[in-house]
């Protein structure tokens, strides 16, 4: 088995975290950007992982089990919102909700 | 019960009872009126019960307390505060029933009983009013009550610009009353009525001219003194009853009551002032009596000049008599006599005005004395009681006013023989010009189709006209109050002697003078038109009269427009480049501020997105200690 070093896992989470950051600054459909939002989630415990392994500690893999529970109930939150928005609204296009505005 | 308790009921309950009317009962008319007339009734036992169970007493607490000031709230009842109570129950319970006719018709019944009811009860708290602090929150109350009833006609531009006048004028008047308590406040380090009398009485009161004249201005305001009478003639627009009211027994003779509660802070030359200025406004208002031909406008200047009377009665201080055993007492014959005065004036000014009610009533609102004519034998009982009234008030032997007026024109007599000629003149005035409003009223032909048609107006208008026509008839003798009110009657000074009969021929002639006047003016009654004849003969006294009575008005307007209006536009000028200036200057840049971070909100949630973005950028760099 090949031996990554640390330096790798970062970066790859590095690049999730970008992606999906990226993702949601430049997507306009919700679901996309709520779909980047949890790449950017899942980035971070890819590094809390590869932290806990290289510590020999436990405290980062426990730190995933309650982002993990935490994401689960917001997809679940998130998701019916973006259910009840379109029912509202009849589109989920971020770029159109500007009720705010106008 | 106990007399301060029921002292203090006689002012809750008419309070509660205004309260009642104003917050739930202002649509049901039958039962505020009701209300308000049981209020009076009770209010009328009351104060007759106090008066004459013969229950003196003082009683204070207190109220407020800021470091070393402490005012208290506190009853003073001693026979110069029975009288007046007993004067204001009765003369209110005669305006309350009076009412009951003369309102029936009137959309706004309960407005208005509930505002004889809140005046009842502030000129309560006047009458027992034990310190000058608690004297002039009343005092501002009964301002205010007047300015409600005066008001009541509201949708007319008349009764709202008197209303606003009388405040307004009343309001010059309080101002030198506040600085006044100040400064006794200040000076004499109390302001309670038993105290200042036991530190004169101590000889250790300072004594200041300027505490009674300052005082006295407010006087001046409430009793309509010259310069600030030209309220009462248009507070003539409030409906008759509460005219009656105003005149006789509350409001203006609040002013005469408080001079008579604060004797022992005068001094002579205090008096003096105000002696003249009582003697100025009675000749003043006869003059301007004799041209009026609104019949109520007759009887308020008649009620100034006999003001003016009290007022002088009061200046002119006190007296010294031989005693039966032929020592010299000096007696404060001037509250005696003004009070005296008040108390037969109430009577015969209420029974006059309810009288004009009744004439006004039994005429469909004509207040012209020259469209009425010939009412003698429409409205007998308004007829009789009125004849009393004027009698009365012209100072006919055996009545009322014959009587107090005496004692006035012999106190002067012996203190200041100018004073004195004065008041003959007004009394003679004062003949003139009521017996030539009786005759213009009652005689002679109807000079109009309502005149033609006038009727009594029922029982609820005569029965107060009769109470009252008994007053005014017997109230001249002493002997005719029951004990009580021995402590003000006593101080009434009688001539004694050769000065007894003068005093008799005096107003013997006095009276003939006026009233022959009159008969010879006005004999041709029968033959009258809408035209006075008076203005006929001297048409030159007629607008000299007219000037006269406009002199004041119009001053106070030049003095309004010209003076007043222009510096109140400088001030607004420096106003609005000062304060203005600077205060929409920080506007301005605030809304400047608020238009640049508007263009933020663009309503885009990336671009929100963005700004969070560089909202954490900038807290890493600064926690990261870049910045």
């Amino acid at each position: 088995m090949i031996q990554s070093s640390l330096l790798a896992y970062i970066g790859l989470s590095a690049i999730l975290f970008a992606i999906g950051f990226i993702g949601v600054l430049l997507r306009r459909n919700a679901i996309v950007i709520f779909m980047s939002l949890e790449l950017m989630l899942i980035a971070s415990t890819l590094a809390l992982v590869a932290f806990s392994k290289f510590n020999g500690t436990m405290d980062g893999d426990v730190f995933v089990f309650f982002i993990l529970t935490v994401a689960a109930a917001e997809v679940a939150v998130g998701l019916a919102i973006v259910v009840a928005l379109f029912r509202q609204k009849q589109t989920i296009q971020v770029s159109e909700l500007d009720s705010l505005k106008h | 019960m106990n007399p301060s308790t029921l002292a203090l009921l006689l002012i809750v309950v008419p309070v509660g009872s205004a309260a009642l009317t104003a917050c739930f009962l202002r649509k049901y008319h039958a039962l505020a009126t009701l209300l308000s007339v049981l209020v009076a009734t009770f209010y009328l036992g009351g104060a007759l019960d106090l008066a004459l169970s013969g229950a003196r007493f003082e009683h204070s607490f207190e109220w407020l307390k800021l470091a070393n000031l402490t005012i208290n709230l506190g009853f003073k009842f001693d026979d110069l505060a029975a009288l007046m109570l007993s004067i204001v129950g009765i003369v209110g319970f005669c305006v309350h029933i009076f009412s009951l006719g003369y309102m029936k018709d009137d959309p706004a019944k309960a407005r208005y009983f509930a505002g004889l009811s809140i005046f009842m009860a502030s000129m309560t708290g006047i009458v027992f009013a034990d310190n000058l602090f608690m004297m002039f929150i009343f005092w501002e109350l009964v301002g205010f009550s007047s300015y409600v009833l005066i008001n009541h006609w509201h949708e007319k531009d008349g009764p709202m610009n008197a209303s606003k006048k009388a405040f307004i004028t009343n309001r010059v008047g309080d101002f030198g009353f506040l600085i006044g308590i100040l400064m006794c406040y200040w000076l004499r380090g109390t302001v309670n009525l038993s105290e200042l009398t036991a530190q004169a009485s101590a000889g250790t009161a300072v004594i200041s001219t300027a505490i009674p004249l300052l005082l006295f201005c407010g006087a001046v305001g409430k009793s309509a003194q010259l310069p600030l009478q030209v309220w009462l003639p248009d507070a003539m627009e409030g409906p008759t009853p509460v005219s009656a009211l105003i005149h006789a027994a509350t409001m203006v003779a609040a002013g005469i009551y408080m001079l008579c509660r604060i004797e022992v802070l005068m001094v002579p030359d205090a008096l003096t002032v105000i002696s003249w200025v009582g003697a100025l406004t009675a000749l003043y208002a006869a003059l301007c009596a004799i041209i009026q031909r609104d019949i109520k406008k007759v009887l308020a200047y008649s009620t100034l000049s006999q003001l003016g009377y009290m007022v002088t009665a009061f200046g002119l201080g006190s007296l010294t008599i031989h005693s039966e055993t032929g020592a010299e007492i000096l007696v404060k014959a001037g509250v005696g006599a003004a009070m005296f005065h008040l108390t037969t004036h109430a009577f015969f000014k209420a029974l006059l005005f309810l009288g004009s009610g009744s004439v006004i009533h039994g005429c469909h609102h004509e207040q012209d004395i020259f469209k009425m004519g010939g009412l003698r034998g429409h409205m007998k009982v308004t007829f009789i009681t009125f004849t009393l009234g004027v009698a009365a008030i012209s100072g006919f032997p055996l009545l009322a006013g014959f009587f107090s007026k005496d004692a006035i024109l012999y106190l002067a007599y012996e203190n200041n023989k100018a004073i004195f000629a004065l008041l003959a003149v007004t009394a003679a005035l004062t003949a003139f010009y009521m017996i030539r409003m009786w005759i213009i009223v009652f005689f002679g032909k109807a000079r109009s189709d309502h005149a033609a048609h006038a009727h009594e107006g029922g029982f609820v208008l005569q029965a107060p006209l009769a109470l009252l026509a008994v007053l005014a008839v017997f109230g001249g003798y002493r002997s005719f109050y029951p004990h009580g009110f021995e402590g003000i009657f006593n101080l009434v000074a009688e001539a004694e002697g050769p000065a007894k009969l003068g005093m008799l021929v005096v107003s013997l002639i006095v009276l003939s003078l006026g009233a022959g006047l009159a008969f010879a003016v006005y004999r041709s009654v029968a033959t009258l038109t809408q035209h006075d004849p008076l203005e006929a003969k001297f048409p030159k006294l007629f607008i000299f009269i007219i000037s006269l009575k406009e002199s004041f008005d119009s001053v106070y307007t030049y003095y309004i427009d010209k003076v007043q209006q222009r510096f109140a536009m400088l001030l607004n000028f420096f106003d609005l480049l000062g304060l203005g200036g600077f205060i929409r200057l920080g506007a301005g840049a605030v809304s400047i501020l608020g238009f640049g971070v508007r263009a933020l909100h663009v309503g885009k949630l990336n671009v929100y997105l963005y700004w969070f973005f560089f909202g954490v950028v900038f807290l890493w760099l600064y926690v990261a200690g870049i910045f």
